[in-house]
């Protein structure tokens, strides 16, 4: 069922960006990202996201806003599946509704740019991640999720990684101590 | 081939040799897999020495070129090992990572990641 639908999206959308969603202009799309968050790509909105989650009776839904700690993405939502089959499960219904949000939209607007969320680890269905710019949904099963632990990963504040002196004294020039034996000859 | 590159998640090992580059003639470059053989590990982890494990390049001395033309290089060689489904053995990863690892659909790394380059 996903082949099918991945290639009827890729078939409706005449540009050829669909195939490959992260293509050169992803520095770019960063960029404009602040600007227009539902514009150009498929499937940002994380009620949609909860609502799927729901309908599919996800496990333990958790969404941690990141905007803070990380620059790449704004939004983590983690969710548990009974099994492997039900984390299939969550990974298609999602896909299955970002392609629905497309047609939508592409009906509205016409021919844009498709971007559909990139899937990751479809087939060991242990931990799958679908990545659509500024929300990633990671569904585990119960397993993983103990062991990778990733609230613990993200809520925790992390520090930033910057340098911790200030600034202004760093570039102090102090006049070196003289440990030699030598005594220091005057300058005339 | 032969590259002595460091390990920089909790899996148990600390260095790898690597052993086949899984895709490209020239070899791998940074966000590539590359299958390596474990040369020394910590006596409690998940791999041990002489272990055959999948890799994947996070940090690299070559410098690699970005889409916006700037390239981005670091000083050491690094790998986080990974199953052959693609799914980090260790929990977390250390240092930093570039963002080029996304594009080659390695998320789940990035997310594990403390910092990205």
């Amino acid at each position: 069922m996903l082949a099918a639908l991945r290639s009827r999206a890729i078939h409706l959308c005449s540009s050829s960006h669909a195939l490959q969603p992260w293509k050169p202009g992803f520095l770019g799309f960063h960029r404009f990202e602040s600007s227009s968050p539902g514009s150009t790509s498929g499937f940002l909105d994380l009620q949609e996201v909860e609502k799927v989650l729901n309908d599919v009776k996800a496990d333990d839904v958790k969404v941690i806003p990141v905007r803070n700690h990380c620059d790449w993405t704004d939004f983590m939502v983690i969710a548990t599946g009974r099994s492997t089959w039900h984390v299939r499960n969550i990974a298609e219904a999602l896909i299955y509704k970002a392609a629905e949000t497309l047609v939508a939209k592409q009906k509205q607007k016409g021919a844009q740019r498709l971007l559909l969320p990139s899937v990751q680890g479809q087939e060991g269905g242990k931990w799958i991640v679908i990545d659509s710019g500024t929300v990633i949904v990671h569904a585990l099963d119960e397993k993983a999720r103990a062991y990778y632990n990733l609230e613990s990963l993200w809520t925790t504040e992390m520090s930033p990684k910057g340098p911790t002196k200030d600034l202004e004294k760093a570039f102090v020039k102090i006049r070196r101590t003289n440990n030699s034996k030598k005594s220091v000859k005057k300058v005339a | 081939m032969r590259t002595n590159l460091k390990v920089v998640d909790n899996s148990g090992a600390k260095r790898v040799m690597c052993i086949q580059a899984l895709k490209g003639k020239k070899g791998a470059r940074l966000g590539d897999t590359i299958i390596a053989s474990v040369k020394e590990a910590q006596p409690r982890g998940k791999v041990k020495k002489g272990d055959v494990v999948y890799g994947v390049v996070v940090r690299a001395a070559m410098q690699r070129g970005r889409c916006d033309g700037s390239e981005i290089k670091f000083d050491d060689n690094a790998v986080v090992l990974v199953n052959k489904q693609g799914e980090p053995i260790g929990t977390r990863v250390f240092g930093p990572v570039p963002h080029e690892l996304r594009k080659k659909k390695h998320v789940k790394i990035l997310t594990l990641a403390e910092h990205i380059a």
